[in-house]
């Protein structure tokens, strides 16, 4: 060790290094903790659902009498409502679900036995639904037609029709592969096309049967009678699912949000208690930050009268602050490294768990990264206070 | 590196501390005062004259003084930190009268810790300075346990281990008989001359004892 570093390491107080390193990756452990758990577990509530954001909801009227007896009407949103409802901050945007104006007919044979069924589309604005990869896309012309449909359907179909009908139940992936025979016909019957749909997706949040939005503009203009209707569904983006603002102005315009709505709660709800753990966390560090600050301000200040005859002696800057910034490095070194291995080892406690509900993924990495930019935040700040100090001990009293 | 010093000027340099005091005459306050490199001389004051103070002024360390001093024609209110270390270690060599030495460690490591910063490897010419000055049954020493004489003796060693063009001794010999004081006069003239280098010694009244010194009253 040079003479310069042995005098600059006296007065060095282990007991208050290892109280900052402490507190420092209590600190460390909680943010890079909490931002772990995050990442892992928010593909529970949201991966489920590739075609359609969490934060994406369907709101349609409420369904009373002066629906029936007042014919469809009363279900449909107005201009006014929906540029009332574009006006609430929690809207990023809205669109309108477009209905398909001409019947449709799908049959389905497989081993032998066929079903037919009446049924209907309606399409969303492209934007909305994303995913269903590239095939979530119609060409004029195509004989194939991509459909996302409601995996209620599905759930109706396999538990409640299939066991009564002595049928099989199909899965997801076995009816992906099942092509519909679609039959589509004019309101007059003049007019018809035959189509091949594919069912490409399920989704919890759109209780409809969705064809791309260039599908159903082409069909309606080949079949339809060019009578345009408002919307009864509204497709609606918000920037906060879960806010009580919503739930607020839903009631009272007597409007309900269609599909699951307990993903974007607890969505809601994961990131608020996440955002407080990390909040605290932070204050965790940060209040270490400064334990280590006064640490080595201390010890300087102890050593102030050897930094200043190592000054005049003409000892460069960064030499006489080097010891010091080796004490800031390896404490924050030795609190990451620990953060980050206590981590790993909490990690593997609750990762089974949170497979099983369908989470994972790489929450050590965003961990690992949020753990690394405090440490550095740590250690600039501390190394910066020492380049100060060394400098302060020149003292030109002026 | 900082380039050479050939001039130290002390313009209508005067402390604070006397602003405001009637002064006796003073061929340095309040003067055009030139110090040159290759010079000899001698600050004689009275105590609380201030000559401790421009030794601190001339080495940077304070700056409570009205006028100005330049090295060469640079305002020296104008040189960087890291610039000030630079001349710290290259131009100008100081031996401050409370001698500045890190008490734990022992004489020879006092020297040596200063010969690592100044980039002086000749340490066989620091062992013959030791052997000159009477100091070899205590270059183990702690400096914190020698007497002033000897921590005197060998912080002046130490400020010789480095390249210079000035060297600034505030009090170098106060403490040491006029046996000493000789063989200290020697040496510091001897690497003096090796280095080109100018000598200014401060006294209030045991001078070192170098010849042919152009005296100053502070």
């Amino acid at each position: 060790m040079r003479l310069t570093d042995k005098l600059l390491r006296k007065n060095i107080s282990g007991g208050r290094i290892a109280g900052f390193a402490l507190s420092n990756f209590i600190g460390l452990l909680i943010v890079a903790g909490a931002v772990t758990f995050y990442v892992d577990s928010r593909s529970i509530w949201t991966d489920t659902e590739s075609f359609v954001r969490s934060d994406v909801m369907v709101i349609n009227k409420k369904v009373t009498s002066a629906n029936t007896l007042g014919g469809n009407e009363a279900g449909r949103f107005t201009a006014e409502e929906i540029s009332e409802l574009e006006g609430q901050p929690w809207v990023r945007r809205t669109g309108a679900f477009m209905a398909s104006d001409f019947r449709v007919y799908a049959s389905v044979s497989h081993g032998g036995r066929g079903m037919e069924t009446a049924m209907f589309f309606e399409s969303v604005p492209d934007g909305f639904v994303d995913g269903g990869g590239s095939d979530w896309h119609y060409g004029e012309g195509d004989t194939t037609v991509p459909l996302i449909i409601s995996k209620d359907y599905l759930t109706l179909y396999n538990f409640g029709f299939a066991g009564s009908a002595g049928l099989p139940q199909l899965s997801e992936q076995l009816i992906s592969g099942i092509p519909l025979q679609l039959y589509l016909r004019s309101e007059d019957g003049e007019r018809n096309m035959r189509l091949t749909g594919r069912i490409v997706g399920f989704s919890n949040r759109i209780n409809t049967v969705l064809v791309p939005e260039s599908f159903m503009r082409y069909a309606n203009s080949r079949l339809g009678t060019g009578s345009e209707l408002a919307p009864s569904r509204l497709i609606v983006d918000v920037s906060s699912p879960g806010d009580v603002a919503i739930g607020e102005f839903l009631d009272a315009h007597r409007w309900e949000v269609a599909g699951d709505k307990t993903g974007s709660s607890a969505a809601f709800l994961l990131k608020t208690v996440t955002g407080t753990v990390i909040a605290i966390g932070a204050v965790i560090t940060l209040l270490s930050l400064f334990v280590l600050m006064l640490s080595v301000s201390l010890l300087m200040e102890k050593n102030r009268n050897t930094i200043h005859r190592l000054l005049m002696l003409g000892t460069p800057l960064r030499q006489v602050g080097a010891p010091y910034r080796q004490i800031i490095i390896a404490g924050c070194g030795a609190a990451f490294v620990a953060a980050m291995a206590a981590l790993a080892a909490l990690r593997g406690y609750y990762l089974p768990a949170i497979e099983g509900l369908g989470g994972g993924g790489h929450g050590l990495l965003w961990g690992a990264v949020t753990g690394l930019a405090l440490t550095a935040v740590v250690v600039v700040v501390n190394v910066a206070a020492v380049g100060k100090k060394v400098r302060n001990c020149l003292t030109f009293n002026s | 590196m900082t380039s050479r010093i050939d001039t130290i000027t002390l313009d209508n340099l005067l402390p604070r501390v006397f602003a405001q005091e009637e002064m006796p005459s003073s061929q340095i306050w309040c003067t055009d005062c030139r110090i040159e490199r290759g010079g000899r001389y001698l600050i004689e004051a009275a105590s609380g004259g201030g000559k401790s103070s421009l030794a601190s002024f001339i080495i940077g360390s304070r700056r409570d003084y009205t006028g100005t001093i330049y090295f060469n024609e640079t305002d020296i209110r104008t040189i960087s930190i890291d610039g000030w270390q630079d001349i710290r270690r290259s131009r100008i060599a100081y031996l401050p009268q409370e001698l500045g030495l890190f008490p734990e460690l022992s004489a020879i490591d006092n020297i040596r810790l200063k010969a690592d910063v100044g980039g002086f490897d000749d340490m066989a010419m620091v062992e013959r300075w030791i052997s000159m000055l009477g100091l070899e049954n205590r270059r183990d020493y702690p400096a914190g346990r020698l007497s002033i004489g000897q921590q005197q003796r060998v912080a002046l060693i130490r400020s010789l281990c480095q390249p210079y063009d000035f060297i600034l001794l505030d009090e170098p010999v106060s403490h040491l008989d006029e046996a000493n004081n000789l063989i200290a006069a020697r040496i510091v003239e001897e690497d003096a001359q090796r280095k080109g280098a100018a000598i200014i010694t401060f006294s209030v009244g045991n001078p070192l004892l170098i010849e042919n010194a152009t005296k100053l009253k502070l």
